[in-house]
């Protein structure tokens, strides 16, 4: 048999019930193992010679005090949360537009974590966008058991946000702290009045659960790669917001289905922050689930900084992307069959102007926002 | 020659089960649990008791606005946190020298049988503190933890790896800390 590794003799000496029978019976035997476990054994002493210490007998309970008046410190010198600021007076017609947007912040965050940095066991800055990248999906792309899984704990704080509709710029441009933009003149086919969304600032968290993935995969009979220990428990937390969106050709369209003529939208960028598994490790296993198409998969790793970049889904069959030029910054021109859009991002902000336009149409537009 | 004495955990524990059953609140029953080992990191990385108690202070105040104290994590998270905050505190300690002598004269230590001893002890603590921050980070805080009590399974939780590499890490870390402290005080 071979002799006990280093690490196993060194072992030993703190936690001999750690050694195994056959080991044990291979030690007992062994005067090469018990002269390579004396020269440990002496060396763990002299390393317990040179770090102790003088005993202290600590005090938690006046610990416990100091720590609780500087939470209650901090507390109160913090500004007030947005939700603590925010009054609720959603408008039912903006939901639908409203949900999906939220939840493709969400997917587009959670798919694009990578490259930590700060410090480990902190709190890493894993999302905040600086440029954007288109990424080819669709419909098919997404089973609906794959969408239902539960990862874990979804938490609104306090709750999910909702959108805000307003009458006149000067309470848009205030309730969301963003300039209202307006084009130097509106393409033919682009009139009536502009309606005002704000989406105020929210945040929102997501703490794995393998527990609860196994279970949600059990009952849509779908198969999902075990949840790795490091990613159990730990937790995501999204900050999104504030948003304005200013849309036309909502008051035509008395029959309540929503086909804008014209949404020009800025918000600030969402930022991921992560607790325990890093933002490598979340990619790979999110990434990795049977539930993502390969393809998306290989594109999101393809994108050269995932971390700084926005990913864009264009509808494969129904729109293309090219890269373009937005007043000096880079951005992605969508063209589509009913119409086109661009989006940017400058100086912590993203915008997009779409519509029922051509590209030439939006791209005058968005180059001539003030 | 520093004062020899067997290694042992240096912070007196509370039976957990006791705190578990009278503590309703979740994080003041996770301090209660985990206060005495966090200090205890702490304290043996700086052998400084107020330090030690500022730096676990400030470990349980970032925890709280991090994480849940439900988190199976927890524990791990803290562990990790007191030994690399203490670590960058010596790291950064410019005013070593300073402490370590009003730490000899700290009337809350025992009364010393030989006063000429605890001045040499705490020259020896601060020469080993130095070697500390010579090493690298992960290496030192495998080495402090397992000072610090911490069994090999905690070890590992708290710096993510493998129970079955602590043994032959540790040994490593422990040659590394004795070649760094003979260096700079050759026989």
């Amino acid at each position: 048999m071979r002799h006990l590794s280093d690490g196993t003799l060194r072992r030993i000496y703190d936690e001999p019930l750690a050694l195994t029978s056959l080991d044990q019976a291979h030690f007992d035997g062994c005067t090469d193992c018990k002269a390579r476990f004396e020269s440990i054994a002496n060396g763990a002493r002299a390393t317990a010679t040179l770090l102790s210490v003088p005993g202290f007998t600590p005090e938690p309970a006046a610990a416990l005090r100091s720590v609780r008046i500087r939470i209650r410190t901090d507390e109160a010198a913090r500004p007030p949360r947005w939700y603590e600021r925010w009054v609720d007076r959603t408008s039912p017609r903006w939901q639908p537009v409203a949900r999906p947007a939220i939840a493709v912040l969400l997917a587009g965050a959670l798919l694009s974590g990578v490259t930590a940095t700060g410090v480990a066991q902190g709190w890493f800055r894993v999302f905040e966008p600086r440029t954007v990248a288109p990424v080819q999906v669709s419909s098919s792309d997404f089973p609906t058991a794959g969408a239902l899984l539960d990862y874990g704990d979804v938490k609104w704080l306090p709750s999910a946000p909702t959108l805000q509709q307003l009458s006149d710029a000067t309470a848009a441009a205030g309730q969301s702290g963003l300039p209202v933009l307006m084009p130097a003149s509106l393409p033919k086919g682009v009139s009536g009045p502009v309606s005002f969304g704000v989406v105020s600032h929210a945040t929102g968290s997501l703490t794995f659960d393998a527990e609860r993935l196994r279970a949600s995969a059990a009952k849509n009979g779908v198969r999902v790669n075990p949840m790795p220990a490091k990613i159990n428990g730990s937790k995501l937390v999204v900050n999104g917001g504030p948003a304005l969106l200013e849309v036309w050709g909502l008051a035509a369209n008395t029959g309540g289905t929503l086909a804008p003529t014209l949404v020009i939208a800025q918000t600030r960028v969402p930022t991921v922050d992560s607790t325990g598994a890093t933002a490598a490790e979340l990619e790979d296993y999110l990434l990795s689930q049977p539930g993502v198409p390969p393809d998306i998969a290989a594109q999101i790793r393809a994108i050269k900084d995932p971390s700084t970049t926005l990913p864009i889904p264009i509808p494969k069959g129904l729109a293309t992307s090219e890269p373009v030029q937005v007043n000096g910054v880079s951005g992605i021109l969508i063209k589509a069959v009913l119409g086109a859009g661009v989006v940017w991002t400058k100086k912590g902000v993203i915008y997009a102007v779409g519509g029922q336009l051509t590209p030439d149409q939006v791209l005058a537009i968005a180059t001539s926002l003030h | 020659m520093l004062h020899a004495q067997a290694w042992q955990p240096v912070v007196a524990r509370t039976p957990l089960d006791a705190i578990r059953q009278r503590v309703p609140d979740p994080f003041e029953r996770l301090f209660l649990e985990e206060y005495p080992k966090v200090v205890a990191i702490a304290y043996r990385v700086l052998a400084d008791r107020s330090a030690a108690e500022d730096v676990a202070q400030e470990v349980f105040i970032k925890f709280h606005r991090s994480l849940s104290p439900d988190s199976e994590r927890a524990a791990g998270w803290l562990h990790s946190a007191a030994v690399h905050s203490a670590l960058n505190v010596i790291r950064g300690e410019r005013r070593r020298a300073q402490r370590e002598t009003a730490h000899a004269l700290d009337p809350a230590q025992p009364p010393a049988a030989n006063p000429e001893r605890l001045v040499e002890d705490a020259a020896v603590r601060r020469e080993v503190r130095r070697a500390l921050s010579k090493l690298p980070q992960r290496t030192a805080a495998l080495l402090m933890l397992r000072y610090s009590g911490l069994s090999y399974a905690e070890v590992a939780t708290a710096l993510g790896m493998k129970v079955g590499n602590v043994g032959t890490l540790l040994r490593r870390a422990e040659d590394a800390l004795r070649k760094e402290v003979n260096r700079a005080t050759p026989e």
